[in-house]
């Protein structure tokens, strides 16, 4: 018997296993994700939170939601998208909830939901490394956070308290959009098997 | 283009807030773009941004927009204030892209991230928004009080000013120095015992006093409360009694024993202890308490409920702790402690005080007479299983009997300690 061939057999349902806990991970992290958001948004004060409020988009250099043409991309490649979004979640959520310990400074269950939150990203996020590593497919090297950190600018105007609010606002749902897309990809890998 | 003009007070009680850019990490700062406006072609400014405002005032301002498209206008924008449309009334072209708006009478801020006041374009997307603070400056916190758990720390509580939290956040920020030297102090550790309330955990010293006082904060202003002068020793408090037990006295249906153990804490430090003991029913809610406990651990409780389920609770009083004449602080009470009556044929009476190993309140006198008798007895008499459990038993026997005592007097003998049927009466009784 090929010992090789032994090692990859015996070594596929610790695979499965982690793929299928990773997933699972996704699923309960989205259920967080979701209450996540409703907690924010009753901080904020309407109109955040009412049906139809859709502030404009700021944009985040390096980290926007899926895009429409993510679920046509292959699944590692979709895995590696995932990974590096969940990467650098944490020091935006990190941000916004150190403004949020300003800005609404008697609502510390808020600030724990920001801090779990980061670290659920960053949990999951090393999850989906360690199963594209153990698929054969790195993820790709220093993420949008690394980039973020070594970027150095000014922005054009001084950030007021209504867009620190919005860009909070898109933050928790990027976390959220992202969650739910890692679990969608997940759910693939786990029905369809390990090839 | 013209700001807000808030009213007149609030031009010299309003504190600038902080620049919004400090709270920012520059990773944020640098990831921030130009907000793209829900219209997609234009963008607006609102003036002023995040202003603070006494409540009663007015606001003045403007939503200017600028446009890639030209003959982008202002006019078709509308303003929203916590999500809910503004009278057009309220707001008037001031050229053709500056949409200008005038508040009166301003209401305290809904939420204390601030009110969302906003621009709309025509087709009701976003164009910018800004968050008013509306609230008055804080008032003079009150009602400082301070204990000291056994010399260790200091914990103290006030009273904020009438609307000091009401509209805006306000900071309270707790100061403290030695009376005669030193400089000021600011506590760190806060809403340890409620809202209010904040804890100095070591470094104190003891026989100076010392001067604390409350600073409260918010974006319109700061006040402070008035100063109070302590030593640490006038203000100490102590742990509840240790190891309460409450057991039933022999076969007396009216009566318990309670005993506990002195607070360990200080039991090296001169003080008279005070304790305090309150029970009550096992259904009622009613507490009863017994005040006259001074200096001593242990107590008996009369003229309860036969057959009853009673809690017990003990807390101590460690006045006069280092010479000090202050009253002292009662610890908090100490766990419930749980006992029952033996049950009887009559009807107990009542209420009950609590003796110290006494009977019948009135048979004070009487049962130290009867101490001293059964002492000299021990040691002339030979009786050395006399006790004041053999009495006690006697008692409950009589009470049990309903008829007039034939007593027995048994000379010469002594009687078993344990079970005794015939038994030594004291000659004086």
């Amino acid at each position: 018997m090929d010992p090789q061939a032994d090692s990859s057999i015996s070594f596929l349902p610790h695979l499965e296993a982690k793929i299928r806990q990773t997933h699972n991970l996704a699923r309960l992290l989205t259920k967080y994700a979701e209450q996540l958001l409703e907690e924010y948004v009753q901080q904020q004060g309407d109109p955040f939170g009412m049906p139809g409020f859709s502030p404009p988009r700021l944009s985040l250099a390096g980290l926007s939601g899926p895009s429409p043409s993510h679920a046509g991309l292959p699944l590692s490649e979709r895995l590696r998208l995932d990974a590096a979004a969940l990467g650098a979640l944490p020091a935006l959520l990190d941000a916004v909830r150190r403004h949020q310990a300003e800005l609404n400074p008697r609502s510390p269950r808020l600030q724990r939901s920001l801090e779990e939150a980061a670290r659920q990203a960053r949990a999951l996020g090393a999850a989906v490394e360690t199963v594209l590593a153990a698929l054969g497919s790195a993820a790709r090297g220093p993420g949008p956070e690394h980039s973020a950190t070594t970027a150095l600018s000014t922005a054009n105007s001084a950030a007021s308290i209504f867009s620190a609010k919005v860009l909070g606002l898109q933050v928790c749902g990027l976390y959220g959009e992202w969650v739910n897309r890692t679990e969608g990809d997940l759910s693939q890998l786990v029905h369809g098997g390990v090839a | 283009m013209p700001a807000g003009r808030p009213g007149p007070a609030a031009q010299s009680a309003r504190r600038p807030p902080r620049p919004l850019s400090s709270l920012w990490s520059p990773l944020l700062l640098c990831v921030l773009g130009v907000p793209r406006g829900g219209s997609g072609t234009h963008t607006a400014v609102i003036s002023p941004q995040d202003p603070t405002l006494l409540i009663g005032s007015s606001l003045q301002a403007t939503c200017s927009i600028h446009g890639d498209t030209p003959g982008a206008t202002a006019e078709g924008l509308y303003w929203t204030l916590n999500g809910r449309r503004l009278p057009s009334e309220l707001s008037h072209l001031l050229n053709t892209s500056t949409l200008a708006l005038a508040l009166a009478n301003l209401n305290g801020s809904r939420q204390q991230s601030g009110d969302n006041l906003v621009c709309h374009a025509r087709d009701g997307s976003i164009l910018a928004g800004s968050c008013l603070y509306v609230g008055l400056p804080p008032e003079k916190p009150f009602n400082i009080s301070c204990w000291s758990r056994n010399m260790k720390d200091l914990t103290c509580r006030w009273t904020p000013g009438a609307h000091g939290d009401t509209f805006l956040h306000t900071n309270y920020s707790l100061k403290y120095k030695l009376r005669w030297y030193g400089q000021d102090n600011t506590c760190e550790d806060y809403h340890t015992v409620g809202p209010h309330s904040c804890h100095i955990p070591k470094d104190l010293a003891l026989f100076t006093p010392y001067e604390i006082w409350v600073e409260a904060t918010n974006r319109l202003g700061s006040a402070r409360s008035d100063v109070l002068t302590l030593d640490v020793l006038d203000v100490v408090t102590t742990d509840p009694p240790p190891d309460v037990h409450v057991s039933r006295v022999g076969g007396l249906e009216d009566q318990l024993s309670v005993r506990w153990v002195s607070p360990p804490a200080l039991k090296d430090f001169l003080f008279q202890a005070k304790y305090q003991i309150r029970y009550r029913v096992e259904d009622s809610v009613d507490w009863k308490v017994v005040d006259d406990v001074s200096n001593q651990t242990s107590c008996r409780l009369a003229g309860l409920k036969p057959g009853t389920v009673y809690f017990v609770q003990v807390r101590c009083n460690p006045f006069g702790i280092y010479g000090s004449k202050k009253a002292g602080i009662w610890s908090e009470w100490s766990h419930p402690t749980a006992a029952s009556t033996p049950r009887s044929e009559r009807p107990g009476p009542g209420g009950g005080v609590c003796e110290p190993r006494g009977g019948e309140p009135s048979s004070g006198p009487v049962r130290r007479e009867l101490k001293q008798f059964l002492g000299w007895l021990k040691k002339h008499a030979y009786c050395s299983n006399l006790s004041f459990r053999l009495y006690d038993q006697w008692r409950a026997w009589m009470q049990k009997s309903h008829k007039t005592r034939n007593q027995h007097r048994t000379r010469g003998s002594c009687p078993r300690a344990d079970g005794a049927r015939r038994e030594v009466l004291p000659d004086k009784l």
